[in-house]
């Protein structure tokens, strides 16, 4: 069936990233506009908005009310919803709802969704196709002294992580047993808030592993192919701050496997649409399997820019019944792809979230910078939603190209009006093992100490600065008293413009 | 600002800097300033689109006011954030003197990171706690994150409840340190 029309039941850069490739294939798209973001950047680029703005239910946000998004899309007569990542994402009713209505899901069948979903059942499929998993507890864990003993038994540390989870959320390393209550009470819990379910599983946790996942494509006609590795090392809280393809730990020999036991993890549930399994890669280049994300992911443009594959439109292609129209020797990866993802997060603060107003917005535009974004000049950054404001992903021919883009791109993208992670990306392109491609998942808390950089020119100018402003208004007060609106910001010049 | 005349007017105004670091800059403040030893000129500028940025040394350094409230500053460079009060040398001298004798003082306040909910509080009045450990749970952007308190000493009071919504640098509990 072709799809002519298209909802998208998310928001923010996902949204555009959708819209850009619907436009591209000719599908009419519509999009969901709610009064946390009545003005947002996405809502313009759609075609048609539908309007979930006049109610605030915040016991149900809007992009999480399965039954009003699937009969807005009945009224309107939309073919499809692609629900982008997060939120309904990975909803297996959500999916089965959409089935059931004969609405296109774009993404994988609800059955696939519930058994990759439900991380104790993974495991299974995994353990039953041959593909190596870490110790730890067969199920979920009912309470904090079921977690103490399992702990007991596997050693610590352990990791408590939630069965419905992803994303870093409900998520607790635990190193001794006297946190461990405190630790079971804090993951239930946001499990419950994120997931809607506050079940929780055990596993032995590797201290150092690297985070390396495979991008799936597979149709309907059991077609599957891997797109090669995404390398994810750099976390902090589980949660990533920049991605590559490849990954400077693997080599061909290694792709092939870990490719093969993936391709056989998605064979496993009749995977289709796109999709990612996640491995733990240990020093020794022993690898085991994490879990499947049965969605699009966040740093797919990493692969899309190595691979020159459109991830999206595939997802498209695939759920109108298309065969692939490529087999595996027909991927190539071109290239080295980095995704810098910036976060409206005060990195001084310990990376609490910065709200505020994007005053301006610029960066560099040449071939090798491509940004993915849901912001603009004026866009407002809310605490109802997640801190990234965009992606900047940068390709060149070698991983040491990659990096030099990357530190121009980095001086040279521009955000004022709130703290960002740039400050952040600076610091990890000034230390020197990163550049070697030495690194896991204990970059952050281990080699790098200080989570920002600047140097010492910097701190002088910004007292040179601040002494300049003070002695100016100093002087204007002395000159002709003024009235200064506090509660207004003031751009640093306004009143005097003659500077050069 | 009335205690600002013309006849106490000082030669010189000091950026002193959180890590208690004092920048000197001569009065009248000009955009030529002497920097390791050589005069070297900043100059100030402001793009079309709306950015403000420095140039020195033939580079351009992005520049952004976070936050202006009578003499504290909190300047933006290149995406690091640096704060400042603009002392003159008497104000300075005060400001050292009163460090010195008020630094044994008793009690400190913990306030909210950033705006959320309070999910659970992990101490009451009178609890001894020491520093690092956790005190409240707060819920901002999804996640659950642990405040913790920078102080050991015994928690005088607590300032909010379960299931507050609490406004970023809110007081969440004062601590008596000891």
């Amino acid at each position: 069936m072709k799809i002519k029309s298209l909802l998208i039941a998310n928001r923010g850069e996902i949204a555009i990233r959708i819209i850009r490739t619907a436009r591209k294939m000719g599908i009419r798209t519509y999009v969901i506009k709610t009064i946390k973001e009545p003005s947002a950047w996405y809502l313009e680029e759609a075609d048609e908005i539908i309007d979930f703005s006049e109610s605030f239910d915040d016991s149900l946000p809007e992009f999480l009310d399965i039954e009003r998004i699937i009969a807005s899309t009945k009224k309107h007569k939309v073919d499809a919803i692609h629900p982008g990542y997060g939120f309904l994402a990975e909803n297996p009713d959500f999916a089965r709802r959409c089935e059931e209505e004969k609405i296109v899901f774009i993404g994988p069948s609800h059955d696939a969704i519930y058994r990759m979903g439900h991380k104790t059942i993974a495991k299974e499929l995994a353990r039953k196709h041959n593909v190596p998993l870490l110790g730890g507890s067969p199920g979920s864990v009912a309470n904090a002294e079921e977690a103490r003993k399992i702990a007991n038994e596997i050693g610590y540390p352990v990791i408590l992580k939630a069965a419905a989870g992803g994303g870093g959320r409900g998520m607790r390393v635990v190193e001794k047993e006297k946190d461990i209550e405190r630790m079971f009470t804090l993951a239930t819990n946001e499990a419950e808030k994120a997931f809607n379910n506050p079940d929780v599983f055990i596993e032995r946790f590797v201290r150092e592993p690297r985070h390396i996942e495979f991008q799936i494509l597979a149709d309907q006609h059991g077609n599957v192919v891997h797109l090669g590795e995404r390398e994810c090392s750099v976390q902090r809280k589980h949660q990533k701050l920049l991605e590559e393809s490849p990954s400077p730990a693997l080599d061909q020999k290694l792709r092939n496997k870990m490719g093969e036991a993936a391709i056989n993890i998605a064979k496993a549930v009749n995977y289709y649409s796109a999709g990612t399994v996640e491995f733990l890669l240990d020093e020794d280049k022993s690898f085991t399997f994490m879990e499947m994300n049965t969605r699009i992911q966040v740093e797919h443009p990493v692969t899309e820019m190595v691979t020159g594959i459109d991830l999206i439109e595939q997802m498209i292609l695939i759920a109108e019944g298309k065969k692939l129209a490529f087999a595996q020797k027909d991927i190539k990866l071109n290239g080295w792809a980095i995704e810098w993802r910036i976060n409206a997060e005060d990195v001084q603060s310990g990376f609490s979230p910065s709200l505020g107003t994007i005053e301006k917005i610029s960066w560099a535009e040449n071939e090798h910078i491509r940004v993915d974004t849901g912001v603009r000049d004026g866009s407002v950054i809310t605490p109802y939603y997640d801190s990234m404001i965009a992606k900047l992903i940068v390709h060149a021919e070698t991983r040491e190209k990659a990096l030099q883009q990357s530190s121009m791109a980095i001086r040279k993208f521009w955000i004022k009006g709130t703290k960002t992670t740039l400050a952040f990306c600076r610091a990890v392109l000034q230390n020197s093992n990163f550049r070697k491609g030495k690194f896991n998942t204990s970059f952050i808390s281990k080699e790098l100490k200080i989570h920002y950089h600047n140097e010492p020119d910097e701190v002088m100018l910004a007292a040179f600065f601040a002494t300049y402003d003070y002695a100016r208004g100093i002087h204007q007060f002395e000159e002709k008293p003024l009235k200064i609106d506090k509660s207004k910001k003031i751009a640093p010049w306004v009143s005097n413009k003659r500077l050069r | 600002m009335a205690r600002i005349s013309k006849k106490k007017k000082s030669t010189k105004l000091i950026a002193l800097s959180t890590t208690n670091k004092a920048y000197e800059f001569k009065k009248p403040l000009e955009l030529k300033i002497k920097y390791q030893g050589k005069e070297v000129e900043i100059r100030l500028h402001e793009d079309p689109d709306g950015f403000s940025y420095i140039v020195w040394k033939n580079k351009k350094y992005m520049l952004d006011i976070i936050e202006k409230n009578q003499n504290r500053y909190t300047i933006m460079v290149n995406g690091v954030w640096h704060s400042f009060t603009v002392e003159t040398p008497i104000s300075l001298k005060r400001r050292r003197y009163l460090e010195e004798k008020g630094d044994s003082s008793s009690s400190v306040v913990i306030e909210a990171p950033m705006p959320g909910k309070i999910i659970d509080i992990l101490v009451e009045e009178g609890s001894e706690i020491k520093e690092g450990e956790p005190i409240i749970i707060l819920e901002a952007m999804k996640m659950q994150n642990e405040i913790s308190s920078h102080v050991t000493g015994v928690v005088k009071s607590v300032e909010v409840k379960k299931n507050d919504s609490v406004m970023k640098d809110d007081v969440l509990i004062e601590i008596q340190k000891g």
